[in-house]
């Protein structure tokens, strides 16, 4: 029996699970409920662990701890196709001798309980390519596809199970980036369709933020954060999650609190959350999100600066403000901006752009500019 | 200054000519001459032989050693395939050959990519050791193990079958260890894609892995083909009886200590290459080169 029991309106739930190899621990213990027809993604780096509870989920791999729960069922001993479960792999997987019709009629071929007549499969494999669009390609072979062909292939054929929850091995990590982004909204077009449990493995946070209804953001087998898009950030739990979410890259700062309580940043003061004051003489570590940074022209501008270099994006562009004392930050700066190196910058911070980590990276607060002091 | 001239310009030509050699451009005439009569005695080693047996098949014993060799047979003479067949159980001998050379083709390539298959996929304790005791195995050779088998297959009462030349070969480790590595080569994720799709791992094994290393199975079923097609000393020894002899060791009992009818032998020999050289061209096609393009992400 299990400690806890999933509820039942969770597709997925994933009790103190971990997975070690010999005395390797891979994946520390965890807890992860999949609501129905909720999108969740998996982000985390390379080797971080996140493919691999994707294969426990399938069975593909052993639980080393903990329980696993598809629509309400312990499924740790259950074998790979008795979970209800359907699998876009990494690679395509497509089985090359195979024109595309039979690739998406596989599963259901395989079926036995309840054998499946022919013409039922022939009807539910053009359902499926007609969800994905692949209609008048089911009978080339794989090799004939495109590469996001190929991918909607191996999409219709997870479609084709109807199972109560698909997963997702960052299958749009290899097509380039115009197709990427065409692919996510088609497998949001698809997933609105279905409506079914999703896990959905990727490293590139973009794919994260626009698909996910919830993330969980990993990091060398550890879970990090599980929140929304939004709350990811807004509020990272950690330095890892606030420097892996958001682009550029959310630079940090080692610094230290005064005795009276108040953290000092280059010629400003910051403050806490009224409800979370900084320890006297703690040491932290700063981050201003870049995004949240902006140039102005006023004369109340929370730093001044000196620009040091500047990345144009198009839409807009990011500077590197050093603010003296060892310390700089990135500020968003419209595209068009006349900003050289050298030239004297102000910046202005909206709410929500300082960060406060403790000595561990466990996030503490965030803090506003309070005042500045030359 | 002029020999240093002479040096770089020998150093640049042979730049050149390496250039030339690597991009595929045409070599020079004296290079390509000297390519064509290294060609050409190859061949003529290769091939003079062969051409010796086929004149001689159509020779009568009386003009076999005339000189200079006649190398065209006139007239031609028919009278060596007409005693091969009439004097000696010839055709019974190809169809043994014929029958048992594919009986053990057949059953080795299915063992041997089912065993081939699990050593490379399958999990299973003692799966290294297994693979490295098959490896010693193939270091062992036939005639050391000719006097077991012998002694194995007379207890079991085979002595004079079929059975006694189908069943040794098939216990043959390198078949395995080709197959093995035709499969190692296939992608896990296609073979765990099938397995949530539900197939069993007979039904990988019989609709994924197989048509994806046909191109591999069909060599191996080639050579395994052609060496039990040619092999002399097993039958030799397991069999006796005439009627149930390969044509290796049929023609070979076309001569005597005192009687060497070369004529005959050549014809023996010649007619025994026919059916293999037809097998040879029916597969041929299936050489072509499977790929696994579109499985994967390339």
């Amino acid at each position: 029996m299990s400690a806890m029991s999933p509820r039942a309106d969770v597709a997925v739930s994933l009790i103190q699970v971990a997975k070690s190899y010999g005395d390797v621990e891979v994946l520390q213990p965890f807890d992860l409920q999949v609501a129905e027809g909720e999108f969740v993604v998996l982000l985390g780096p390379s080797g971080c662990g996140k493919s691999t509870i994707l294969k426990m989920i399938a069975g593909l791999e052993e639980v080393s701890h903990g329980e696993i729960h598809v629509a309400g069922e312990l499924v740790n001993y259950v074998r790979p196709r008795d979970r209800d479960v359907a699998m876009v792999f990494q690679n395509y997987a497509l089985y090359p001798h195979m024109s595309v019709r039979d690739n998406i009629a596989f599963p259901l071929t395989m079926s036995r309980r309840p054998r499946l007549k022919r013409g039922v499969i022939e009807a539910r494999t053009v359902t499926a390519a007609d969800i994905v669009d692949l209609t008048p390609y089911l009978d080339r072979k794989p090799a004939q596809l495109s590469g996001g062909q190929r991918q909607r292939v191996a999409l219709a054929r997870a479609i084709i199970r109807q199972p109560a929850v698909f997963l997702m091995d960052e299958p749009l990590s290899n097509l380039d980036a115009l197709l990427r982004a065409d692919m996510r909204t088609s497998l949001l077009e698809v997933h609105a369709r279905i409506k079914k449990a999703t896990l959905y493995v990727t490293h590139d946070q973009i794919e994260a933020m626009t698909m996910a209804d919830r993330v969980v953001v990993l990091n060398a087998g550890r879970i990090q954060q599980i929140g929304r898009p939004r709350d990811l950030y807004t509020a990272p739990a950690n330095t890892f999650v606030a420097q892996f979410i958001g682009s550029p890259r959310m630079p940090l700062h080692d610094l230290e609190v005064r005795d009276d309580g108040i953290l000092h940043f280059a010629d400003v003061t910051l403050t806490g959350d009224a409800d979370v004051p900084l320890a006297p003489g703690a040491s932290v570590t700063v981050g201003l999100r870049p995004s949240a940074l902006r140039t102005t022209s006023s004369a109340s501008a929370c730093f001044v600066g000196e620009a040091k270099r500047r990345d144009y994006l198009g839409s807009d562009s990011y500077l590197e403000v050093d603010l003296g004392e060892g310390l700089s930050v990135v500020v968003r700066a419209e595209a068009d901006a006349e900003v050289r190196p050298g030239d004297t910058v102000r910046v202005d911070a909206d709410p929500g752009a300082i960060h406060v980590f403790d000595e561990a990276g466990a996030r503490i607060c965030g803090a506003s500019v309070c005042r500045r002091e030359r | 200054m002029t020999a240093m001239h002479t040096t770089e310009h020998k150093k640049r030509g042979a730049v050149a000519s390496k250039d030339r050699a690597r991009s595929g451009l045409p070599r020079s005439r004296p290079a390509i001459s000297l390519s064509y009569v290294i060609l050409f005695v190859g061949v003529a080693i290769a091939l003079v032989p062969f051409l010796y047996v086929v004149s001689t098949s159509f020779k009568e014993s009386t003009s076999l050693f005339s000189y200079p060799p006649d190398w065209i047979p006139s007239p031609i003479f028919w009278g060596n395939f007409e005693s091969l067949f009439a004097d000696h159980p010839f055709a019974q001998w190809t169809f043994n050959t014929l029958f048992v050379s594919g009986a053990v083709t057949a059953l080795k390539l299915w063992f041997d990519s089912m065993a081939g298959y699990a050593l490379a996929k399958m999990e299973f304790a003692g799966r290294r050791g297994v693979a490295l005791l098959l490896l010693l195995s193939v270091a062992i050779p036939i005639s050391a193990l000719i006097i077991p088998m012998f002694f194995v297959v007379r207890y079991l009462g085979l002595l004079n079958t079929y059975w006694a030349l189908i069943l040794p070969p098939l216990a043959n480790p390198l078949g395995i260890f080709m197959a093995r590595s035709f499969i190692v080569g296939i992608p896990d994720d296609l073979e765990a894609s099938a397995r949530l799709d539900g197939a069993s791992e007979f039904t990988i094994y019989r609709k994924i892995v197989l048509p994806l290393i046909r191109p591999g199975l069909v060599v191996l079923g080639m050579f395994t083909f052609m060496l039990q097609y040619t092999s002399f000393i097993w039958p030799l020894i397991a069999v006796q009886d005439s009627d149930r002899q390969v044509l290796a060791v049929g023609i070979s009992g076309l001569q005597s200590a005192f009687l060497q009818d070369w004529g005959l032998l050549s014809a023996g020999m010649l007619a025994a290459a026919i059916p293999i050289t037809v097998v040879f061209l029916l597969v041929q096609r299936a050489f072509v080169f499977n790929d696994l393009s579109g499985a994967l992400k390339e």
